[in-house]
Order: structure tokens, then C-alpha cells, then sequence
């Protein structure tokens, strides 16, 4: 019982790890809680779908189409929606994020609100079991892409030029600018990241539940939880604080109430904020000014 | 940024404000009170929604844009409100107009809750962890369903006012209207007030302000039980005109549509509250019956007032007609 629970609750942490993740690159390069994260994992999964369903493409090159669309998608944002606000308050990019993800959520409904879509099965072999554990397919599918991805970004942010260049720039913007550093089309590059980030988790969620205007926002506080358990704007803190929300959650479901699943992103959320604020692996003194 | 900003531009000498002229105010509250002779029900209904969120709006704003906190507890004070209301009707039999007050009391403890994070975190810290206050209440709402009908809802009855119970949508009207009136001339009174100062020199550098002798944990505590007062009290009335509530009522959305009216109307602006709250209550109800445009619209009129005019609505308006300033947009932030 007990395995079987933190399996599940590594499969779905996963998930909730590159949400976390997408957010925390963008947090971390442009200093913007995306409170429309939520919803770019929804286009991701239902851009996917579309490929399947209506172009017909095999889900693998559905996938990658459907990253490269909304890899577009954060260029657009960032384009359109952000850049012009110059540098507007934390309230009124608050209300920018807040109003991108209505649009979306509203356009999705315009051509899908009345159905729940479900992705045909990808991989139908049979589950594993492992000493009584019963692991599916797509558990591990999931876990280990989200295990690659994270590895490959976190070398590539701390060893690669590009890595260095964002780095840079996140430390001290105005320095940055000096050196030559481009800082709008960095922006632009991290926000594009952040979306595509955002998709590969809704494709990896969309064969195994279902594809609905509304799927992002619960997605959304896991991974609110997730950022703030593991310390706002640290990468390891974010991925460690998804897959630990993953699997709390489930254990509580399984042992004291399933209806605590629900909720257990909230709880997490304000203790952690109230006790230590600054997350299992946050740093103390982190003010922007 | 640095929290020095020269001081001049802020002292600038105006004319003393002067009061609207008293045949503007009455003739506004003779058209007011004579409303429900010329609009159908539907209509009186709208109306009676745009009050109670402009009333939303003005609570809201008391945070958001006269102290500045990023605080996302609002649709929890409006969850409150409704709930304590609706059930003090229907499961204890209290009457309407008896629960109102101490519904707003409610509120306001719950606001004073909000504030102890508030004291401590803040910007982004504060929205999320305050935004988890309303959706553990959904939680509660949906999980105690012996007292509060769970995911159903519980029906309000008529609210009782004076002995008299309420059916139609114009007697409702009339409540709306007597409430949201006075706590919009107390609210407006309170912020001209040294308190109202008090949350503008907070706003500005806490520090400063701590240095004149203001404590800001109690400026700040203030304006969050005066905030859950008014909201609860919004909830209370979103109750009786709704004549059902359902703990879906109070989700993110419902916040985010706060949040909405008072971006729109302008941060720091009273009747921007109020402009805010008729667009955003009367547009969407005429795009209702199509799946996903309520929200596109609602999207496309945040993005359009976010970047053409950040000081939402009553900034704009104020710019081009300086003289509204005084009269009806004061208290600019």
C-alpha cells in the first residue's frame, strides 16, 4: 500500500515538477509569478489532442508539434502582452497573467466547452509488477522523461553560455545591458521556455486523464505549493517540492480522507509559509528591488 | 526603485474639494429610488448585482489599492458573508436585516486573519497564500455539507427586513441600495479621514510612516477588518439576490472577477469601483448564452485597459476631465 501510494505520487509529481519548473524559469529570469501557467499546461494537452485527432499525426510527432506551438505561444505573450506594459507594477502584470489565462480558458471553451475530450490510449502494454507494486507504463514514461528534462536543463543553465547569459541577467538586469546581453529577447526566449515546459507536462497528463477547459487550475496551486515548499525560485528546490507534493498527497489520500487530495497543495502552502517561509531550499534575504 | 520619489508633485496646493451640489445628490438619489417603476425584472436584477459589486469593489480596493497588498482573500470575506447570512436564515431562523451587522463582523475577523500573513509576507508570499484561504473555505463549504448542503448549495429564503419578507427583485433592490449607499459615504468619509492618510503614507514607505509615529501592523489590521466588513456584507446581499448559493459561487473565478472590477476601475479610486462593477456585471450577462466569449471578452477588456490605460477606467478619465478629480474620483493614490 504504502509503495504503491509513492509511486503513484512520483507519476504525479512529476507532473506537478515541470509545471514548477516552467514557473520557476520565468520567475527566476523575469521576476513574473505566471498565474496563467495553469492554462498554458491545458493548450499543451489539448494542442496535442488536436494534432492526434484532427491533423492525425502519431502522438510523438503530435507532441513535439504541439511544444513548438506553444513555444510560440510564450514568444506571443511576451511580445504582445508583456513587453508593451514597460515595467508596470507586480499588480498589473499580476492582472496581465491572470488575463491571458482567461482568454485562453475561454477559447478553449468556445470550441471545445461542451465535451470532456480523452486522448486515445498511447502505450497499451500491460502494467509491470514489482514486488507487489503495480506500475503502469505511463508512470514511468512520465517519470522518466520529467527525470531527463530536469537534468538536461539544470546542466545546460549552469554550464552552457546560454545558462550563463540568463543567470547574468536575472542577478543583475541593468549589468547585463551593459555587457550587451539582449535583454528583451531573453525574456522572450524564457517565456517561450517557461510555455513549452508547461505543454510537455499537459501532453504527459493527457493520455491518462482527461482534457478540459478547467484542467489547469488545480495544476496551478500544486505547483504554487511545490515552488513554495521547496524555496521560490530555486530550480532543485522546485522539481524536489513537485514530486514531495506528489507523494504527501497521495499519502494522505490513502491513509487519512481521499477527500484531502483536493486540498493538500492549500495546507502545504500556508504552513510553509508560515513556519519557514523560505522554503526547504530557498535562500533568506531574497528582495527584489 | 528607491522609495525616495520627490515630494513635490504630491503637495501641490488644490482648491479646497468642494462638496457636490446638494440638487446632484439629490436628484441622483430621486432617480435612484424611483428606478424600479421603469425597468423589467431582468433588469432590476442586473441592477441589483452591479450594486452589490460595486460594493465588492470599494471593500476590495480598501486593500488592494489604498494599502497596496497584494491579498487574495476576498472571495473568502465574500463566501463568509453569504454563508453566515444564508444559514443564520435558514438553519437558525434569524431574520435578514437582524444577521446583517453581525455578518459583517464575521467578515471582519476573517480579515483580520488575512492580516497576520499580511504583517509578515509579502507581494507574491501574501496573493498565494492568501488565495488559498478561499479555497480551503470552498473545501469546508463542500465538506460539512450537514450544515451547508455540500456541493448543492443551500437555497435562501426571502429575507426578512423589519417583519416584511422580500419576494420581488425591487424590494431587494431597495436593501441593496440603502446598504451599498451608506457603507460607500462611510468608506469615502473613513479614507478623507487620518486613517485614510494613515493607509497612504503605509502604502508609500512603511518605514516613513512608522517613523511619524503610525503603527502599520494596526493600520494594516484595520484596513483589512474594514475590507472583510464590506465584502461579507456583499456576500450577505449576493445571498438574497441570487436566492441560491453553492460553494462554486465562491471560487477562483468569483475572485478573479473582483480582482477584475477593481483593476478596471482604477486602484485607489472609489466610484472607479463602481464603473468597473457595471461593466463587468452588465457586459457579461448579455454574452451569457455562449459557451467561452463571457471570458474572452472579460480577457480582451482587461488587456485592453492593462495596456492603454494603467490606471484603469476613473485614470482616464481623470486625465481628460480634471475637474471629476475632485468631485467624484478622489482620494487619487
Amino acid at each position: 500500500m504504502f509503495l504503491q501510494l509513492v509511486t503513484s505520487g512520483i507519476s504525479q509529481g512529476s507532473i506537478y515538477a515541470l509545471v514548477a519548473l516552467g514557473m520557476t524559469v520565468l520567475f527566476r529570469a523575469t521576476a513574473i509569478v505566471n498565474f496563467g501557467h495553469g492554462e498554458l499546461f491545458m493548450l499543451g494537452a489539448l494542442f496535442a489532442y488536436i494534432f492526434v485527432q484532427v491533423v492525425g499525426l502519431g502522438f510523438v510527432p503530435a507532441a513535439v508539434a504541439s511544444i513548438c506551438v506553444m513555444f510560440l505561444v510564450g514568444l506571443a505573450i511576451e511580445r504582445l502582452l508583456i513587453r508593451p506594459m514597460g515595467d508596470a507594477s507586480h499588480m498589473s502584470t499580476a492582472m496581465m497573467t491572470v488575463a491571458f489565462s482567461f482568454l485562453f480558458k475561454g477559447l478553449a471553451r468556445y470550441r471545445y466547452g461542451g465535451d470532456v475530450l480523452s486522448m486515445p490510449p498511447v502505450f497499451s502494454y500491460p502494467p509491470i509488477e514489482v514486488g507487489g507494486v503495480v506500475v503502469t507504463v505511463q508512470d514511468v514514461i512520465i517519470a522518466g522523461v520529467t527525470l531527463g528534462l530536469v537534468a538536461v536543463f539544470l546542466t545546460t543553465f549552469r554550464f552552457s553560455r546560454f545558462g550563463r547569459i540568463a543567470q547574468a541577467a536575472s542577478q543583475a538586469p541593468r549589468g547585463a545591458v551593459l555587457v550587451g546581453i539582449n535583454l528583451p529577447a531573453l525574456h522572450g526566449a524564457m517565456w517561450g521556455i517557461s510555455a513549452a515546459l508547461g505543454a510537455v507536462a499537459g501532453i504527459l497528463t493527457a493520455p491518462i486523464s482527461l482534457i478540459y477547459p478547467d484542467m489547469g487550475g488545480g495544476v496551478l496551486m500544486r505547483a504554487f505549493a511545490a515552488m513554495t515548499l521547496g524555496g521560490f525560485g530555486n530550480f532543485g528546490g522546485a522539481v524536489l517540492g513537485g514530486l514531495l507534493v506528489g507523494i504527501m498527497e497521495q499519502l494522505a489520500g490513502g491513509y487519512i480522507s481521499s477527500s484531502l487530495i483536493d486540498i493538500f497543495a492549500y495546507i502545504v502552502i500556508v504552513v510553509v509559509l508560515l513556519v519557514f517561509p523560505s522554503g526547504l531550499f530557498g535562500s533568506k534575504a531574497t528582495v527584489r528591488v | 526603485m528607491s522609495d525616495l520619489e520627490p515630494i513635490a508633485p504630491r503637495y501641490v496646493v488644490r482648491p479646497r474639494r468642494r462638496a457636490s451640489p446638494i440638487w446632484l445628490v439629490v436628484a441622483a438619489l430621486a432617480a435612484l429610488l424611483m428606478l424600479p417603476i421603469f425597468v423589467n425584472s431582468y433588469t432590476q436584477y442586473i441592477v441589483n448585482t452591479i450594486l452589490l459589486y460595486s460594493l465588492v469593489g470599494l471593500g476590495f480596493n480598501i486593500v488592494l489599492g489604498y494599502l497596496g497588498q497584494l491579498a487574495f482573500a476576498n472571495a473568502a470575506f465574500f463566501g463568509v458573508g453569504a454563508y453566515v447570512s444564508t444559514l443564520a436564515a435558514a438553519r437558525l431562523g434569524i431574520p435578514f436585516w437582524i444577521s446583517l451587522l453581525p455578518c459583517g463582523v464575521f467578515g471582519g475577523m476573517v480579515g483580520l486573519l488575512v492580516a497576520l500573513p499580511a504583517l509578515r509576507l509579502e507581494r507574491y508570499y501574501l496573493a498565494i497564500v492568501t488565495l488559498t484561504m478561499g479555497e480551503l473555505l470552498r473545501w469546508a463549504y463542500i465538506h460539512t455539507d450537514a450544515i451547508t448542503g455540500g456541493s448543492s448549495g443551500v437555497a435562501v429564503p426571502d429575507p426578512i427586513v423589519f417583519g416584511h419578507a422580500l419576494t420581488t427583485d425591487a424590494q431587494k433592490y431597495y436593501v441593496c441600495l440603502a446598504v451599498t449607499v451608506s457603507l460607500y459615504w462611510i468608506t469615502r468619509n473613513l479614507l478623507r479621514s487620518r486613517l485614510g492618510r494613515a493607509l497612504n503614507a503605509v502604502r508609500q514607505n512603511e518605514l516613513a510612516a512608522a517613523s511619524l509615529g503610525l503603527s502599520p501592523v494596526r493600520v494594516k489590521m484595520i484596513a483589512f477588518a474594514w475590507s472583510g466588513f464590506i465584502v461579507a456584507i456583499a456576500g450577505a446581499l449576493f445571498s438574497i439576490v441570487l436566492g441560491r448559493i453553492t460553494p462554486d459561487s465562491f471560487d477562483l473565478t468569483q475572485l478573479l472577477l473582483h480582482f477584475a472590477i477593481v483593476m478596471i476601475g482604477g486602484l485607489g479610486s472609489l466610484a472607479g469601483s463602481l464603473i468597473g462593477a457595471v461593466l463587468l456585471t452588465a457586459a457579461p450577462e448579455l454574452l451569457r448564452n455562449v459557451a467561452g466569449v463571457q471570458e474572452i471578452a472579460f480577457a480582451m477588456l482587461l488587456i485592453l485597459v492593462l495596456l492603454l490605460m494603467p490606471q484603469g477606467l476613473s485614470g482616464l478619465l481623470t486625465r481628460y476631465v480634471p475637474a471629476l478629480r475632485d468631485r467624484f474620483f478622489g482620494e487619487e493614490p
